[in-house]
């Protein structure tokens, strides 16, 4: 079998990225709704949470939290300390440091296209945007605030009471419309304009080196038809490149640990065994800058993540099947599972990855620090 | 015998309740439930294991595949409902059933659908819903989608390893028509359909897999891609 070029995106007729800010009828008082820059290539039958609709109020809001120190116990972090916009919204260490020089046990995750996206953090204990975006101001090893604490500390200020009435219609700030209003300013982190996105909008070519990437990257190797793959998008689906968001079958044990050592993830949230060693699988748009990498941040560089996958997988009972079964080269007798792609292989899929990154998206002024 | 007096007696309420054009609506709704059985079992993708027509023991992870293309028809009056835009997404963890919605009124003694994606829909990908390229059933080149889509792992019966199975069947050539026969749809009636699918006849009938066997077993494309499309060909689904 011949490999074409991707026709499926090339195919994709790009009509333009849907318009912003559609203002919609709204009444005299209340918040303006608006809905979400994203390109007509990205899932367009994820509706907005009925009880957390998307206005400008409650953008403008989540914003200001997000990055409002306030929020954490002596007043020196925010959100935004471990969620940098020049980063893609993470940190660049292996793990973050709270308040009073706490030290977190995960990686920060990089923050975008979010509204796509279920189940948060690396374990999928929070169901929805909402429940996460609130859990870190109260963890003691992050911003380390009890909620109620925080609420006082917003209804003392002299602007968020105004700003609360604006997007929710009242002044009695708690917990619950904390979390909405910065999961309607995270909703607004739309990465869609890097080199990648302009080849599906057929702006630009790719690169010979980055289409190989390309191909390698979305395809699972078949070695009794020659047919190499990297395997990426088996767990990084789409153009999104991201997780499946359909319940946790986004959730993977991709072969860092040995049945042993293994870390609990998913299965400290479910309860099932099948579900050891699971965590996130993360959207990869902007890889190339939220280096270290893993849910334990434990590899500097994309060209250790592609020596892993390569040929460092350890064998666990809850591997996934999608690792356990793929190669380049057909079974040799042994039982490691190794992926058999070559150096130069391995480099086109980094080239690639290199594609995904957005430089809109990391000096949009609308997701910058409002206070500066 | 009691079924045919019953059979005679309600053919013949019919008969007499159909003089009064009034009482049978215009339209009825009918609604197909889907149910996954492996081997005598209602499939369970959270660890459980099952044994297969060879006798190997399998593990299923994941099981999607593609109903497309729903059609009713009435044999006897050539009567025929088209589903418009008939794509399902059916998934082990997802959705299982189809609903029609209301369809018009009719004896309907056949169901005919296919498995997997239509040559037109297959050969483009700016689709939406459950033809949604960002879902883990599109590939990336000019094959389309994925028709049917099971993994799970087994163990390997001569290295007792265990070992995965990829079988990501599509391709036009693997689509596949089938027709079942219906009984008990009675025009105005709503009426659920029940269909089961059968993993068993995915490695069974006319061709037998015995995984362990296999060179290799990622089935993607070619000839063991192909025998498994004429394994689901006949056998497979089927009206319960």
């Amino acid at each position: 079998m011949r490999i074409q070029i991707p026709a499926w995106l090339g195919l994709v007729c790009v009509c333009g990225l849907i318009s912003c800010g559609n203002e919609m009828e709204s009444p005299v008082s209340g918040p303006t709704q608006i809905s979400l820059n994203s390109p007509d290539y990205f899932p367009n039958n994820v509706a907005m949470p009925a009880d957390n609709p998307l206005t400008e109020q409650g953008v403008q809001l989540g914003r200001m939290l997000f990055y409002e120190k306030k929020l954490s116990a002596d007043g020196s972090i925010s959100c935004a300390s471990c969620h940098q916009q020049q980063k893609a919204f993470s940190d660049g260490k292996q793990f973050s440091f709270g308040v009073n020089e706490a030290k977190g046990d995960m990686n920060a995750m990089s923050l975008s296209n979010l509204h796509w996206q279920n189940r948060f953090f690396w374990n999928g204990r929070a169901k929805t945007l909402e429940e996460q975006a609130v859990q870190p101001i109260e963890d003691e090893r992050e911003m380390n605030l009890p909620i109620e604490e925080a609420v006082k500390r917003l209804e003392a200020d002299t602007k968020y009471p105004a700003l609360f009435k604006n997007a929710f219609g009242t002044e009695d700030i708690n917990a619950e419309l904390i979390g909405k209003a910065l999961a309607q300013f995270e909703r607004t982190l739309i990465s869609a304009n890097s080199k990648f996105d302009a080849w599906i909008r057929n702006e630009v070519e790719l690169s010979p080196e980055e289409k190989l990437g390309m191909e390698l990257f979305f395809t699972h190797p078949d070695p009794k038809l020659q047919l190499r793959g990297g395997n990426c998008s088996d767990c990084h689906l789409g153009f999104l490149t991201a997780g499946d968001p359909n319940g946790f079958t986004g959730f993977h044990n991709n072969g860092l640990d040995a049945e042993e050592h293994l870390a609990s993830g998913l299965q400290s949230v479910t309860g099932n065994p099948f579900d050891k060693g699971k965590f996130k699988a993360p959207g990869l748009r902007n890889i190339a800058l939220t280096a270290p990498y893993m849910h334990d941040g434990r590899f500097q560089t994309l060209e250790e993540v592609l020596d892993h996958y390569n040929d460092h997988i350890q064998n666990s009972p809850t591997l996934d099947v999608l690792i356990l079964e793929a190669s380049n080269e057909l079974p040799d007798g042994s039982d490691a599972v190794k992926l058999h792609l070559s150096k130069d292989e391995r480099k086109a899929i980094i080239s690639f990855l290199h594609t995904l990154t957005d430089q809109e998206f990391i000096t949009n002024p609308k997701f910058s620090d409002p206070f500066n | 015998m009691k079924n045919l007096f019953y059979t005679a007696l309600f053919g013949s309420l019919l008969i007499f309740s159909s003089c009064k054009d009034e009482e049978i609506p215009a339209t009825m709704a009918i609604n197909i439930e889907l149910e996954h059985v492996l081997a005598g079992q209602t499939l369970e993708l959270n660890g459980k294991s099952f044994t297969l027509p060879s006798g190997e023991d399998f593990t299923p992870k994941k099981f999607k595949y593609y109903i497309s293309n729903v059609e009713l028809k009435n044999s006897a009056t050539g009567e025929t409902y088209v589903e418009p835009e008939s794509y399902h997404l059916i998934s082990e963890d997802g959705n299982k059933s189809i609903d029609l919605g209301m369809v018009p009124s009719s004896d309907y003694d056949q169901l005919v659908f296919s498995i997997g994606v239509d040559e037109v829909a297959n050969g483009k990908t700016d689709q939406t819903g459950d033809l949604d390229p960002n879902s883990d059933m599109a590939w990336n080149w000019n094959t389309g989608y994925k028709f049917l889509v099971l993994e799970g792992e087994f163990t390997n019966s001569k290295t007792s390893e265990r070992q995965g199975l990829v079988m990501h069947i599509g391709t036009n050539a693997n689509y596949k028509t089938i027709t079942q026969n219906l009984s008990g749809v009675r025009a105005g009636k709503s009426t659920t359909l029940i269909l089961s699918s059968n993993l068993d006849e995915l490695f069974l009938d006319p061709n037998t897999l015995q995984l362990s066997e296999l060179e290799s077993t990622t089935i993607m494309f070619g000839e063991m891609a192909g025998k498994v499309a004429e394994n689901y060909s006949d056998g497979f689904i089927t009206v319960k």
